[in-house]
């Protein structure tokens, strides 16, 4: 195998700029620049959750991840599921309570079709 | 055919090396007020935009949690965060930037908001180089007492810089491609990137480390 001259440095270079994070982040920020730039949901939502399975394999599931997660469900009507990734959130992160919980009530009040999307969510 | 491409990519690392950063950041010191709000959580809302570019705040907003987060401080879902304002009526952000930071953070469950305003985000081409500048103000905000708990500016600045491999007609050849490169396709994101790092680095200009600080650093 043909290995490029290049390629120690580039992995010494990126294993500095990353080996010293707390969290996973795999790549979140380019995850979300890329979804500015494309608008694509779907390939956000399937990033995310790579972030989320390799967070949650070595307990360093960044903040807020769940709850991104669990919005793009929110968003995409999957309430049941956005419920349940809202409620890992706050069990993660006890900070987030307070959002989460509106969160699950508003989730949990579309769900059984008594609430309109977009109104009272905060 | 491999000397060529050689040679192209030895052009390509003595540029690489010659490439500069310039930065230049402005602080306030005293952190007693930031120490006494015992801030656990913050709140990054979308920033207020004075570049011309349209595209600053949210290509911005993706390069704020990370260094944040990092610095140990839970942060709320910038995303979800974003759109929720938006679904609120609350889309204009020097509105929301100008609004009561006690009410906001009460919506949110938040101790501390972070408000970035983005003051230049530009490439500058003078002559054959080409200057990529993001220049950022930040202030993060006690939601109990709506006061001002920390506050920093940062410049940073990309340069594509003179290239120095001994045969002048090449560096020309060289630094006009780069500097074209960096023109056609200007990585705002990595300048942005280090203008945060530097702007929360402590000791530095920035804030000390929030409750997951020290103790879950691998």
């Amino acid at each position: 195998m043909y290995i490029p001259e290049y390629f120690l440095p580039a992995v010494l270079l990126l294993s500095a700029v990353f080996g010293c994070s707390r969290y996973q982040w795999c790549g979140y920020d380019e995850k979300l620049y890329g979804y500015y730039k494309h608008c694509d949901i779907e390939k956000f939502r399937s990033s995310l959750e790579s972030t989320i399975h390799a967070g949650e394999k070595d307990n360093r599931i960044p903040p807020g991840i769940y709850a991104e997660y669990g919005y793009i469900l929110y968003e995409s009507g999957r309430y049941d599921e956005a419920i349940e990734f809202f409620k890992k959130e706050q069990e993660r992160w006890p900070e987030s309570s307070v959002l989460m919980q509106k969160m699950i009530r508003n989730a949990q009040m579309l769900s059984s079709g008594r609430g309109a999307k977009g109104k009272d969510l905060l | 055919m491999k000397a060529p491409g050689k040679s192209l990519l030895s052009i390509f690392a003595v540029l690489l090396v010659s490439f500069a950063f310039g930065c230049e950041s402005q602080q306030t010191k005293d952190l007693t007020r930031f120490h006494s709000a015992n801030i656990r959580s913050v709140l990054i809302i979308p920033p207020v935009n004075n570049s011309v570019e349209v595209t600053a705040p949210e290509c911005f907003l993706s390069t704020i949690p990370v260094p944040v987060a990092e610095q140990g401080y839970y942060v709320f879902p910038v995303h979800m965060v974003k759109r929720l304002l938006e679904d609120n009526g609350m889309s204009d952000t020097a509105m929301v930037h100008n609004s009561d930071p006690h009410k906001l953070g009460e919506l949110f469950g938040a101790d501390a908001i972070l408000y970035v305003t983005i003051e230049r985000w530009e490439a500058r081409y003078i002559g054959i180089q080409t200057s990529i500048v993001v220049y950022l103000r930040y202030e993060l905000k006690e939601c109990k007492t709506g006061q001002s708990v920390w506050k920093t500016r940062q410049k940073a600045v990309y340069s594509s810089g003179n290239a120095n491999s001994g045969n002048p007609a090449a560096d020309i050849v060289a630094q006009t491609i780069m500097a074209s490169l960096m023109r056609a396709n200007p990585n705002y994101v990595q300048v942005a990137k280090q203008a945060n790092g530097l702007a929360f680095k402590y000791p530095g200009p920035g804030i000390p480390a929030g409750p997951y600080g020290e103790k879950t650093k691998q």
